[in-house]
């Protein structure tokens, strides 16, 4: 009996666990909203301009302590570098203790301490806190700027610029700041190997007793704590730092430029161009219209599902991924499209990245697309709001940017009440895609050419974001090389020497249309300069040349024009059938990259004829003719599809033009040492 | 009395900082063979849905490298209920986040929603498993995908190759000798056969392990999961035999350019065992004594007292398998490389002759309680953890337990280990030098 009702009581759980029905052809509907709260956080003000924020949270015994010294940004110049380097010599021994009982008691706490110039960081267990918490404190107020510790600080600074020397990456965003705000600007300079020799030991105590100081400094301290012994801690230890006048400093203004343009820098070991498209605008958290600005940005390239990643990551393949940013400020902000391309999509990109921020200026976005964005936000937020940091932070923009107290409670509210229209006025407003620069970091060599035909003016620019003149287009010629080398790798490429040695003819028959017609192409060489070439329509002869080593003729529907001395000369010049043995005598002109490839080229005659570097391999050759009314007219014939025939590499695709026309012939037979005679040179 | 009570009052204190860390979690089998882990918490709105599938690029045909990368990739392209370029949009318009990365031993894929969102999630882990499409068109796009990323990730990044030419002299049989990433040839070269066929071998339920962490029920999320992960059909077992290295017995030298840098690297490598030994954890703890802080043997010595370096450090980077011990340093000014390696075989001689410090151990264990309070800070990282544990461990509880093993860990055991595997005879010694030094 009990074994029945336990298999019943089985069944019963069975057909509940399978009566739970799902349609997975339809995404499923969300439950209720979760309901949301924002955290809280306490604050109070020290005497000397200090603010302490302070959120309690007890999941995990620890604590963080973050000091944010919120000073105007000032300026540097021949200095740069000054205010870094003082924030790293911060905590490198105190009046109280020296640098390395310091490190080593942090360390031992296992806890996390460091200092900036603009502020300070430390995390903890919570039972080595208030310790941790002390060593901030006598580090922000008591530190000791030694001259060992500075000259091994300049060292240190300077082998980090020479290790960053060849990334394209950081270039790239050096320059874009440079370019975009000016190198007299906060914003803009940046640390050089000279501006660190001028920064001396009193340059960085001066810059710490002017600027490191309480008045416009958050203390924000998040965690497992207990704030009514914090704030008497905090008292304690913060009381006394000194506050004082920071130097005032006036902002230059900033000016986007009133066309957009290109500015490249060179950096030849880029296999990626880092693209930015940069304007700056006047956006600050709290406007009216920012919630609209990071709305249209979100839907332009905020993330994954944005239009610049879906156009040049999903559907072109042309990177890994491509966003857009708006960061607010106080003082200036920016607008930033940017993505990192292989170099041969660098102008391509250039198009769609403009193409996507002209539509959404262009162009309203969709209701749809308005609410996924929207969701996202919303999202975002209720994930976020209940943790600590999030607290923290909301109390501290309270602060800095002046928020109403309600600010964050009606947060949704805001995110909701945004319209389309809204979202196409700040996107006309904030993304210049008529205003703005196009920083392009890359390889000149491999890109140029492309970029040159979209209708940006290009301005050209070093690393350190002075103007310059635009790279050489060719690369250097290796020492020794020659264009008898390059033949010799062509025959390498091609096959066994003994064997090509011994061809003495060559037939080649091949196909090709022309407007729909059907042509075949028989062409005959014999060495050392004999050649025919017959080209057939339907079985009867359109047009035949021929040159049998002292003279020949050429034949076009039904009339013969015999060949011209100089030309009979240029014939008796070439050898077949492997013309390139006479390209030995050539010069080997340059080495010059075309879509990604790199190529010597040989220049004979009126002839300049493409190598692959790599591959050995014949791909093109271009010869300069003049028309009967004296133009010049370059003639191009490329070669590819390299098959063997008989051991040895033929290219089995050959195509031309035939003034505007592309005449792609497809070989279908080559014949050695046979089916050629001296009757076909007749 | 009184005495009986402060112990009673110390016990509970115990018990209850203990609780505070502790994270409670389920785990049991589907009929299928999926594993399922739950962790409830609901401190804030969220749940993660997660899952690891044990395949990694030690999985991949030799000749095949990069293809469980790349399967990362393609696994986003749509299911037959979900259309090609839906499913990050599917995410972010239900305000939600995801992501995957794959490592040379495991696949993950996840999602973060409001917890209202859950079912969601569930659903979108189940198409990818029980019927993603897998067409040569969402193949050719991500070809080009994944080696823009290489480009991104290794070729344009300064120092992005020590840890190919570390590997490739590491190991010569274990699939372990080549990148995550892989070699792009092989990616051109396969066909959408092959990828089919890698989808039918790993991507099973048997294969994989659910996470949902965060804001749930617990009863009616087992439903959801019965409902949307049960009728997956289980796939064949998968068997792993993967070749076994001879053990280095001679020094190894090397060398390897990077076109995006000028100041050169030495690296010295010692290969050591799996992650799940506990010689490898002890080796974690010989890593933090020797890099980890400011205090650190190597970082003071060189770094800050002699100034030899510009920067100095070790990576225990633990594996399935085996392990590579790395100690690194890119010198500062003129030192020569071989002057670094010279003061790094001296520590590391220390270590093997004398015990660390009373004072050194008790940093270390310091060191690591605080590691360990920090890695289950958030619910995606617990996560994440959760199903580490379980897929490459097979103990989902060393979430909570790991610690001890730590804590277990003497001074002798250290030098022992240092005695074990970081011997000159048993290392690689690669200079990391700008593609300008190569003659």
């Amino acid at each position: 009996m009990k074994t029945k009702i336990l298999s019943f009581v089985a069944i019963l759980a069975m057909s509940f666990a399978t009566s739970a029905q799902i349609d997975r052809s339809k995404m499923p509907k969300a439950g209720p909203a979760p309901k949301v709260k924002l955290g809280e956080s306490e604050r109070f003000t020290l005497k000397n301009g200090l603010t302490v924020i302070m959120v309690e949270n007890h999941k995990l015994p620890r604590a963080s302590v973050n000091l944010t010294i919120d000073n105007p940004p000032s300026f540097e110049g021949n200095k740069a570098g000054v205010s870094s380097m003082m924030g790293s010599l911060l905590g490198r021994g105190t009046v109280n203790i020296s640098k390395d009982e310091f490190n080593e008691r942090v360390d031992y706490l296992g806890a996390y301490l460091s200092f900036s110039s603009g502020g300070a960081y430390g995390a903890s267990l919570k039972k080595y806190f208030p310790e941790i918490l002390e060593l901030m404190s006598d580090g922000v107020k008591n530190s000791q700027f030694t001259q060992e510790e500075f000259d091994k600080e300049v060292k240190i600074t300077l082998d980090a610029i020479k290790s960053n020397e060849k990334s394209v990456t950081s270039t790239a965003r050096r320059v874009e700041n440079a370019l975009t705000y000016g190198k007299n600007h906060p914003y803009g300079e940046f640390t050089t190997k000279e501006t660190v020799k001028n920064i001396t030991l009193e340059d960085v105590k001066n810059r710490y007793n002017s600027y490191y100081k309480p008045n416009n400094a958050y203390l924000i301290i998040i965690g497992d704590i207990n704030p009514k012994k914090i704030k008497k801690m905090v008292k304690t230890l913060f009381s006394d730092w000194k506050p004082g006048d920071i130097p005032s400093y006036k902002i230059p203004e900033v000016k986007n430029v009133e066309t957009t343009e290109i500015d490249f820098i060179n950096m030849s070991n880029a296999v990626q161009s880092e693209i930015a498209v940069i304007n700056t605008i006047d956006l600050t958290l709290g406007d009216k219209d920012y919630y609209a600005a990071l709305l249209a940005n979100q839907i332009l390239g905020g993330g994954g599902t944005a239009r610049l990643f879906q156009n040049l990551r999903e559907d072109k393949a042309y990177t890994y991924g491509s966003y857009s940013k708006v960061s607010q400020s106080r003082y200036i902000g920016s607008f930033k499209a940017t993505a990192s391309v292989r170099n041969m999509v660098t102008d391509s990109s250039v198009v769609e990245i403009q193409k996507e921020i002209n539509k959404i200026r262009y162009q309203k976005v969709s209701e749809q697309d308005l609410k996924d964005a929207k969701e996202l936000y919303i999202g975002n937020f209720v994930m976020d709001v209940q943790k600590p940091a999030t607290a923290a932070r909301y109390a501290l923009n309270r602060e800095l940017y002046n928020l109403s107290d309600d600010y964050y409670e009606t947060y949704l509210e805001k995110i909701n009440s945004v319209t389309v229209d809204d979202v196409q006025n700040a996107a006309i407003k904030y993304f210049r895609g008529d205003k703005t620069r196009i920083v392009i970091t890359g390889k000149g060599i491999d890109v140029l050419k492309n970029l040159e035909k979209t209708d940006y003016v290009i301005k050209y620019f070093d690393k350190e974001g002075n103007p310059t003149v635009k790279p050489p287009m060719t690369l250097p010629i290796p020492d020794g090389m020659t264009a008898a080398n390059v033949v010799d790798k062509y025959f390498d490429a091609i096959g066994d020497k003994d064997k090509i040695m011994a061809i003495k003819t060559v037939m080649t028959v091949s196909n090709a249309t022309i407007q729909g017609t059907p042509l075949v192409m028989t062409m005959k060489a014999a060495a050392p300069n004999k050649t025919s070439q017959v080209i057939s329509v339907m079985g009867n002869t359109m047009s035949k040349s021929v040159f049998d080593g002292d003279k020949g003729y050429q034949e076009a529907r039904g009339q013969k024009m015999d060949m011209q001395p100089a030309q009979i000369e240029e014939a008796k010049l070439s050898i077949v059938p492997f013309a390139d043995l006479a390209y030995k005598k050539g010069k080997l002109d340059r080495i010059e990259p075309i879509d990604g490839v790199n190529y010597f080229v040989i220049t004979f005659n009126e002839t300049e004829i493409f190598y692959d570097m790599k591959s050995g391999l014949k791909l093109k050759e271009i010869k300069t003719v003049k028309t009967p009314d004296g133009k010049e007219v370059k003639v191009p014939t490329t070669f590819s599809d390299y098959k063997e025939v008989n051991g040895i590499m033929f290219p089995h695709a050959m195509g031309t033009k035939m003034g505007p026309m592309d005449l792609n012939f497809v070989i279908k037979e080559i014949k050695i040492n046979e089916g050629v005679s001296d009757a076909d040179f007749e | 009395m009184k005495k009986s009570i402060l112990s009673l009052a110390a016990a509970m204190l115990f018990v209850f900082s203990a609780n505070s860390q502790k994270v409670e979690f389920e785990e049991y089998d589907l009929n299928n063979g999926m594993h399922v882990i739950l962790h409830q918490d609901n401190a804030a709105p969220v749940v993660t849905t997660a899952v690891m599938y044990h395949v990694g690029a030690k999985d991949e045909q030799p000749d095949r490298t990069g293809m469980a990368h790349f399967f990362e990739h393609l696994l986003f392209e749509g299911t037959k209920n979900i259309k090609k370029g839906e499913w990050f949009k599917l995410v972010s318009s239900n305000g939600g986040k995801n992501n995957a990365n794959t490592t040379d031993d495991r696949t993950y894929y996840y999602e973060i929603f409001p917890s209202n969102k859950l079912e969601l999630g569930l659903w979108l882990e189940s198409e990818r498993l029980l019927h993603p499409i897998i067409k040569q068109e969402g193949v050719d796009t991500q070809n080009e995908v994944v080696k823009e990323e290489k480009r991104l990730r290794v070729d344009n990044s300064p120092y992005g190759r020590f840890l190919e030419y570390v590997k490739q002299n590491m190991f010569k049989k274990h699939p372990y000798k080549g990148t995550t990433i892989g070699k792009m040839a092989h990616l051109d070269d396969a066909t959408l056969d092959e990828f089919l066929a890698f989808n039918k071998k790993f991507y099973v339920p048997n294969n994989a392990t659910l996470v949902v962490a965060g804001d749930i029920d617990i009863a009616s999320t087992k439903k959801l999961i019965e409902s949307y992960f049960g009728p997956i059909p289980r796939g064949k077992d998968i068997e792993r035999s993967f070749p076994k290295e001879d053990p280095i017995t001679e020094p190894i030298t090397a060398k390897g350019y990077d076109s995006n840098i000028q100041i050169p690297a030495i690296m010295a490598a010692y290969r050591t065992p799996s992650m799940k030994t506990r010689d490898s954890r002890v080796l974690d703890m010989v890593s933090s004594y020797f890099s980890s802080g400011k205090s650190s043997i190597l970082y003071k010595k060189l770094v800050d007292t002699k100034k030899m370096a510009l920067q100095v450090g070790a990576i225990n980077l633990s594996q399935e398998d085996y392990g590579t011990y790395i100690l690194f340093g890119l010198p500062q000014g003129e030192t020569k490389l071989a002057d670094i390696i010279t003061e790094i075989d001296e520590e590391v001689l220390k270590m093997q002759t004398d015990l660390i410090s009373e004072k050194a151990y008790q940093k270390l264990q310091n060191q690591f309680e605080n590691n360990y309070v920090d890695s289950n800070s958030s619910v995606e990282g617990i996560a994440n953890s959760l199903a580490r544990y379980n897929v490459l461990y097979g103990d989902t509880n060393l979430i909570n337990t790991e610690i001890d093993i730590y804590r277990s860990i003497t001074r002798e055991e250290i030098r022992e280990v240092a005695k074990k595997y970081l011997n000159p005879n048993q290392r690689l010694i690669l200079e990391y030098l700008p593609e300008s030094a190569k003659k």
